[in-house]
This record gives structure tokens, C-alpha cells and sequence, in this order.
């Protein structure tokens, strides 16, 4: 019966499959997210587990034994104090010359804006030797600190320095385009409603930028703790002084005491881990606070 | 508060904001400053207030010099263009915020600021949203929120920088009408700044016109609109049909003397008449020298092409007029011209 076939042939096209211009077959869907998971998995998630893995290969007791160990232990105080001193520091730079960048205009800002990037630009075992060339025995400064009796390289004040370096750039980054994109409008109008630059800068500027300003502390201190390349040229490594965490991983990693490497490691996997969970629960309580304050 | 301002001059880099601007500003008045962008209206307004510092010249607030004082010595409201309200704040601490700054000994108590900001929100009528953020408010409302900011540290003067700007057509007449009665209930000396020649007619007391940092006419919405000072003011001021003529013996010669204008005043030789649509009478004449190109119905009137020797002419009537003449497209017409302004070239 061809009049049949030619009256349903049109229906059965009439009656497309639901779907948006913007959804893609399932077969695509189920392949592209399915190949992301796995990606994930392979190379995040995996390489994580086994650090935890091979720390608790022994049991809890050989575990918490690396980890209580003197050495250990001044490694750990050791990168808490570097830390303590650069992420603050880094902090007051960071914010002083983002707010430079965004609400001042200057002769020489765009190589400050370049200069500000390059620590991520330079290899940090660069950034190591610089300071090795500036304050060594040898160095720039070499013969005049050691009469003043201030030894820097090999040394705490060496270490703080070196990771100031590195980790120079993560606070500055992340608010440069935050106060650029706020501009100064709010300030001005807190300087014609009678408030001092002292008010407002804490009443208006600081807290248009704080989830910025945390967000970047934050990973400002991951890298602080985190650290590898720029502290081993400057550290000298020696245990239990100048030692960070990841020095003391590599060394222990080096005498094929696997447990006590990743035991120690697995503290700083725990480190990424609460940073992570911290910035996903301030995104998720003040989500609407930070749509407000990029709005 | 009086306003005075003499000889100002603003430069930026090579750019000439303000060329000796002289502005008095009269006691209780709501002011417009008109112009196009870069004309050195928002500059003006910025240095009033005290966030932009002249490269010379003197600023009198009240009598009292005030070029060497702080913006926040200066006891001026400031609205801004895009409200920059402190989006961290509800509405309640936005405009609480200029109480609460003041220095200890003059700061009112937690009582008397909510009391302040009870009234001031009630006289925006945004007394339900105090406990609101400025995201979830819409644009009209944001720009209240502003006002009554500005409002609550008690200015002698109010600066509004392009306060309807950023509002869409029906929001923006409705708040004009609310600012216009708002200056009328609390009479405090106000200027803002427009680039939209019927907000400034609408609103304003006097209206400066401001062209390229200089001042090309200062007068009431009336006297700028009927007797322009200048070619800049004429075709600032509305919609405008613009020739290039000759003047000879009072009359003004247009094209190929296609079209002859009676002229007062003793320009002589090359000019430009200016002729506002609604002065250009049309009648249909089947063999008039014009021709009518095309007509378009705008809500209660109608704006009508018409074609002369080569240039392209606006007129402007009711739509019953149109409806008596019973022109239509392609129509050949006369037109005489009643009112002209004839500035020399």
C-alpha cells in the first residue's frame, strides 16, 4: 500500500527525540565524562591513595613512629615556621601591590605586573641559586654577612627567603584582577562619606576582597609548605636543622625507607587535601557573599 | 550652599577636560550640567567634590575656600554614575556607613543612627529591603539606596553623576519625577550631570551646557531651548535640520536658492539656519520643490522625510495633522519654514 507508507513515513520523523541543541548523543556524554573520571583517577587519585597506601604498609605504630621521630619532627617544625613567616609576608606584599596595580596609574606597571609573575616563570632551582650567588660564602654579599656574624644561606633566614620567592605571586594574582575588575568607585565613595584611607581600607577595600585574599592565602601556603626545588639549593640539608618536610621526604625516599618517606609525605597530601576541603566549604556556606562581591 | 567656581582648568595628559570653567551655583537650586562625553561635565563634578584636584583655578563652597580640603571635610553627597554601593553591606549598613565613620566625639549613638536610617529608607521608600544586599536590588532601587546614603551625613550640597544612566526608559522618568519633588521637599543645593538633553529640561532649575571643557550657555530650560546661544547648543538641544546657506540681505539662501529663510540678526555671507522639525511646515502641492521620502508614526506623533533638491529634511506633527493634510509617501510638497536661527561659518 504505497499511499500508507507515504502518510506514516513523515509521522514518525514529526517526532524527534527530546533534545536541546546544546545536549549531545548519550553515547558522547557517557564517553567524554567517562574518559574525564578516568583521567582523574589515574592520575590524581590513584598516585593519593598510594601515598596513604605505602605509609600504612607497616601498621599505624611503624606510621606514627615516622612521624614522631626527631628528625621528623624539626622537619615539620621547620616548614610551619618558614611558613609562618612567609605566608604573612607574602600576605602584605601581595595585597600592597595589588592595590598598587589596581587603583593607581604609573609610569613602569606593566613590568611590575611581569615582575610579580616571575617566580612562576623561573625555575625554582634558579630562584635557590640567586640567592646562593647574593648571600653564599662566595656571593654578593658573601664576605660582609660573615663578619657580621649572619649566616643566611644554609640556614632559616635563607629557607624563608627562598620560599618568599616562590611563593610570591599567589596572593598578588589572585586579587590583581578582583580590585581591577571592582576599580575604585566604592572607595571614593567612602572618602566623600567622611571615612579616613585607615577606614576606608578596612571597612571597604579588605572586605571586598577577602574571599580573594583567603583563596590565594591559601594556596600561598600549600606551595609555602609544599616547596621543593628553590629550599634544596639553599637548605645545605642538614638533618634536623634545615630540613623542611619535602627535604626530609626526599632524603628518607633516598635511603630506601619507604614507610617514614611516605609517611611524612602523606602530611603534606593531607595538607592539599584540607586546603582543598576548606576552600570548597567557604565556597559552599558564603557562595552567595562571593557571587555578591564579583558581581 | 553656594557653589562658586572660577577659572577652573583640568588637564589629562594632552587632554583639555576644563578650560577656565566659571560656574556659580545658587543656594538651593537643582542644576544640570549637559553635554556630550568629554565635555567635562563628570570631570567638573568630580573636582567639586573633592575626588579630582584642578590644575588651576578656585572652588568656593559657601564662600569658604575649598580647593585644599579633603572630599571628606567638604560635607557633599556624592551619588555615583553606577550607584558603587558597598556590596558587602545591606542596604541598612550602606547607609549607616557615613555615621558610623565619623570621629568618636561626633558620631551619633547605635539608637540615633537607626533612627537616622529608619527615616532616610522611608523617605526612599526602601524600608522593606533594609536587611537586603544591593545584588538583590534592581537598578531603581539601588540608585534610592545611593541617595540615601549620600543624604545621611547631612550634605550642604548633593552631586549626582549621570543618576538615571544606567536605568531603563520607564524606571528613569519615574525616579526623575521622585528626585524633582524629593529637591522640592528638602530644597538642598543639587548638580548632576546628563548627557540626555530632556532629563536636564525636565529636572533642572538652570542648565549649563557644556561642550569640549567650556561653558556654551548657561540659562533656564527654556532660555536654552528657545534662544540657543550657539550652533553647539541648537543641535544639542533636540532634534534639528541643519543647512548650510548664504545670507544676503536678511534672507538666507539654501542650496540653489531652492529654498529662501527670513533671517533676524546681522549675519551676513556663509552661515548654518538650524529649524527644528515641529517649525517646518509641510503642504501638500502636487508641484511643490519637495518631495516627501517617508513618514513614521512614533506613539502620538509623526515624523515625516522629505526630500529637497538633494537634502534630506525632518518634520515633525501630531498625528491628526497628518491626518488633515493627507499626505503620504511620495507625495510632492511646499514647505515654509516659521522660526530659523542663523549662525555664521
Amino acid at each position: 500500500m504505497p499511499a500508507d507508507t507515504s502518510v506514516t513515513a513523515p509521522a514518525s520523523i514529526a517526532v524527534p527525540p527530546a533534545q536541546s541543541a546544546l545536549t549531545e548523543p548519550a553515547w558522547v556524554r557517557i564517553l567524554l565524562i567517562g574518559g574525564a573520571l578516568l583521567f582523574l583517577a589515574l592520575f590524581l587519585l590513584l598516585p593519593l591513595v598510594a601515598v596513604f597506601a605505602e605509609a600504612l604498609r607497616r601498621g599505624l605504630g611503624a606510621y606514627w613512629a615516622a612521624l614522631t621521630e626527631p628528625d621528623a619532627v624539626a622537619a615539620i617544625e621547620l616548614t610551619l615556621i618558614v611558613a609562618a613567616i612567609s605566608v604573612p609576608a607574602n600576605l602584605l606584599f601581595g595585597v600592597a601591590a595589588s592595590w598598587c596595580v589596581a587603583k593607581f596609574d604609573f609610569r613602569g606597571k606593566n613590568l611590575l605586573i611581569t615582575l610579580i609573575d616571575l617566580p612562576f616563570s623561573v625555575s625554582p632551582v634558579i630562584s635557590g641559586l640567586i640567592y646562593v650567588l647574593l648571600f653564599g660564602m662566595n656571593g654578593l654579599f658573601g664576605t660582609y654577612l660573615r663578619d657580621m656574624g649572619v649566616q643566611i644561606i644554609f640556614a632559616v633566614p635563607g629557607l624563608v627567603l627562598a620560599t618568599i620567592f616562590v611563593t610570591f605571586p599567589f596572593v598578588a594574582r589572585e586579587l590583581i584582577p578582583l580590585m581591577q575588575e571592582q576599580g575604585s568607585d566604592e572607595e571614593e565613595a567612602a572618602l566623600v562619606l567622611g571615612a579616613s584611607g585607615w577606614q576606608t581600607f578596612w571597612r571597604v577595600t579588605i572586605p571586598n576582597i577577602k574571599w580573594g585574599l583567603l583563596y590565594g592565602v591559601l594556596l600561598c601556603n600549600a606551595r609555602a609548605m609544599g616547596e621543593f626545588g628553590a629550599v634544596s639549593v639553599v637548605s645545605g640539608h642538614i638533618r634536623g636543622e634545615t630540613n623542611t618536610m619535602p627535604l626530609h621526604v626526599e632524603i628518607l625516599y633516598n635511603e630506601y625507607n619507604f614507610v617514614a618517606a611516605f609517611a611524612v609525605a602523606s602530611l603534606l597530601a593531607m595538607l592539599a587535601l584540607v586546603t582543598l576541603v576548606v576552600k570548597t566549604a567557604l565556597e559552599w556556606r558564603f557562595g552567595d557573599e562571593l557571587a555578591a562581591s564579583r558581581h | 550652599m553656594a557653589i562658586q567656581v572660577s577659572g577652573i582648568t583640568k588637564r589629562f595628559n594632552d587632554f583639555t577636560a576644563l578650560d577656565s570653567v566659571e560656574l556659580e551655583v545658587k543656594s538651593g537650586e537643582l542644576l544640570a550640567l549637559l553635554g556630550p562625553s568629554g565635555s567635562g561635565k563628570t570631570t567638573l563634578l568630580r573636582i567639586m567634590a573633592g575626588l579630582e584636584s584642578p590644575d588651576g583655578g578656585g572652588l568656593l563652597l559657601n564662600g569658604e575656600e575649598a580647593l585644599g580640603l579633603k572630599p571628606r571635610d567638604r560635607q557633599v553627597g556624592f551619588v555615583f554614575q553606577h550607584y558603587a554601593l558597598f556590596r558587602h553591606m545591606t542596604v541598612f549598613e550602606n547607609v549607616a556607613f557615613g555615621l558610623k565613620v565619623r570621629p568618636r566625639g561626633q558620631r551619633p549613638g547605635a539608637s540615633e543612627i537607626k533612627r537616622r536610617v529608619t527615616e532616610l529608607l522611608e523617605l526612599v521608600q526602601l524600608s522593606p529591603f533594609a536587611g537586603r544586599y544591593p545584588v538583590q536590588l534592581s537598578g531603581g532601587q539601588r540608585q534610592r539606596v545611593a541617595l540615601a546614603r549620600a543624604l545621611a551625613i547631612e550634605p550642604k550640597v548633593l552631586l549626582l553623576d549621570e543618576p538615571f544612566g544606567a536605568l531603563d526608559a520607564k524606571v528613569r522618568k519615574e525616579l526623575r519625577r521622585w528626585l524633582r519633588k524629593l529637591h522640592d521637599d528638602i530644597h538642598i543645593t543639587s548638580v548632576f550631570v546628563t548627557h540626555d538633553q530632556e532629563e536636564a529640561l525636565e529636572l533642572a532649575d538652570r542648565v549649563v551646557v557644556m561642550n569640549q571643557g567650556r561653558i556654551e550657555q548657561i540659562g533656564t530650560p527654556a532660555e536654552v531651548y528657545d534662544h540657543p546661544a550657539s550652533a553647539f547648543v541648537y543641535e544639542f538641544l533636540g532634534q534639528v535640520n541643519r543647512f548650510d546657506c548664504t545670507v544676503e540681505g536678511g534672507i538666507a539662501r539654501v542650496g540653489d536658492g531652492a529654498l529662501a529663510i527670513p533671517t533676524q540678526g546681522g549675519v551676513q555671507g556663509p552661515a548654518v539656519a538650524y529649524v527644528r522639525p515641529h517649525d517646518l511646515g509641510v503642504t501638500p502641492a502636487s508641484a511643490g520643490p519637495a518631495r516627501i521620502s517617508g513618514i513614521h508614526v512614533v506613539g502620538p506623533d509623526a515624523r515625516i522625510d522629505i526630500d529637497l533638491a538633494g537634502l534630506t529634511l525632518e518634520a515633525e506633527m501630531d498625528r491628526e495633522r497628518l491626518a488633515t493634510l493627507g499626505i503620504a509617501a511620495g507625495d510632492r510638497c511646499a514647505i515654509h519654514i516659521d522660526r530659523a536661527r542663523v549662525f555664521a561659518r
